[in-house]
């Protein structure tokens, strides 16, 4: 069997700008994930640092998705095959953090059982 | 009706092929069970801080280049799928090993902090941390540890001769769509686990 087939000139124009996409978003993302690393040690406000690495976090989850996962490039079911997942467990973390509060639970009631 | 057009409906009822639709569902699906394993620990360490303070046993450095290795890993595979859809065989041979290699990286990283961690006194059983701890990085490892193996299957499968870069460009993409799941996965954990635990 052939080792090498010819797609169209189109397909391959399109691969190669897909490349570039690819190498630029793979520095990019590096390059996040070392300013994490630094962000932590850093002696400003905790807050702020917290809010920036959630954010840095979610553009680095986000581009996977976009970019290596073709989402951008597929069609519109596709994401919201994934988007339905997505925002049932996004929205089952943020229900859960918010009633499962020191206020909220009874722990003498815990520690007696 | 032909045949032909007839197979053809099947694999795209809906404009997309089956294969990706149902790796898309599944991957939804997982997030839904990660998402419950993440939260599990949060809301620990939110009830108990002072339970246990993992500062003094994480590494960061160790967990930033672990996640620096799955990133590339990803982008390795973005470049082996990309390859496939070229007709390029080799190309998805040579960046197929190249993933496989950067799995097998991480999967020895996070066994080594797995030991180290034991050897400090954290297990499955010393509490709340340790269980929702190896629970949810466990669960992460073996989903690496499938990927590899698919990943391995798939590239000693390409010397077989019966891998058409047209026929099987869509299994390779499917492949890739789990291998970077697994990645924003811990794209996550790296933040929600170990990053804010180091916020002062």
């Amino acid at each position: 069997m052939s080792e090498t087939h010819s797609p169209s000139h189109a397909d391959h124009s399109g691969e190669e700008q897909k490349y570039h996409a690819f190498i630029n978003l793979a520095l990019v993302l590096a390059a996040i994930t070392g300013i994490e690393l630094v962000l932590v040690y850093l002696p400003i406000n905790g807050t702020l640092i917290f809010s920036v690495l959630i954010a840095l976090s979610l553009f680095k989850f986000i581009s996977v998705i976009a970019w290596f996962m073709h989402l951008i490039y597929d069609r519109l079911i596709l994401t919201l095959a994934f988007g339905t997942g997505l925002v049932i467990a996004t929205g089952t973390v943020i229900a859960l953090m918010s009633i499962m509060d020191r206020g909220f639970v009874d722990f003498e009631a815990i520690s007696a059982f | 009706m032909s045949d032909d057009a007839h197979n053809n409906d099947s694999h795209h009822n809906l404009m997309v092929n089956n294969k990706k639709l149902l790796m898309w569902l599944f991957l939804g699906s997982d997030c839904m069970f990660f998402g419950t394993m993440i939260s599990t620990h949060l809301i620990y360490r939110k009830l108990y801080p002072e339970s246990f303070d993992p500062t003094s046993l994480f590494s960061l450095e160790l967990t930033s280049f672990s996640t620096f290795i799955l990133l590339m890993s990803s982008f390795l595979m973005a470049l082996a799928v990309s390859a496939m859809h070229k007709g390029d065989i080799k190309g998805f041979r040579r960046n197929t090993l190249g993933v496989i290699f950067f799995g097998l990286i991480f999967l020895c990283c996070q066994v080594f902090e797995f030991t180290e961690f034991v050897h400090e006194g954290l297990t499955l059983k010393s509490g709340t941390f340790g269980s929702t701890f190896f629970m949810l990085t466990g669960t992460h490892g073996v989903h690496v540890a499938i990927g590899v193996f698919w990943l391995t299957c798939m590239y000693f499968y390409s010397f077989t001769g019966k891998m058409d870069p047209h026929e099987s460009a869509i299994d390779v993409e499917v492949a890739g769509l789990y291998w970077h799941f697994v990645d924003i996965v811990w794209i996550i954990i790296f933040t929600a686990i170990y990053l804010i635990e180091f916020i002062q």
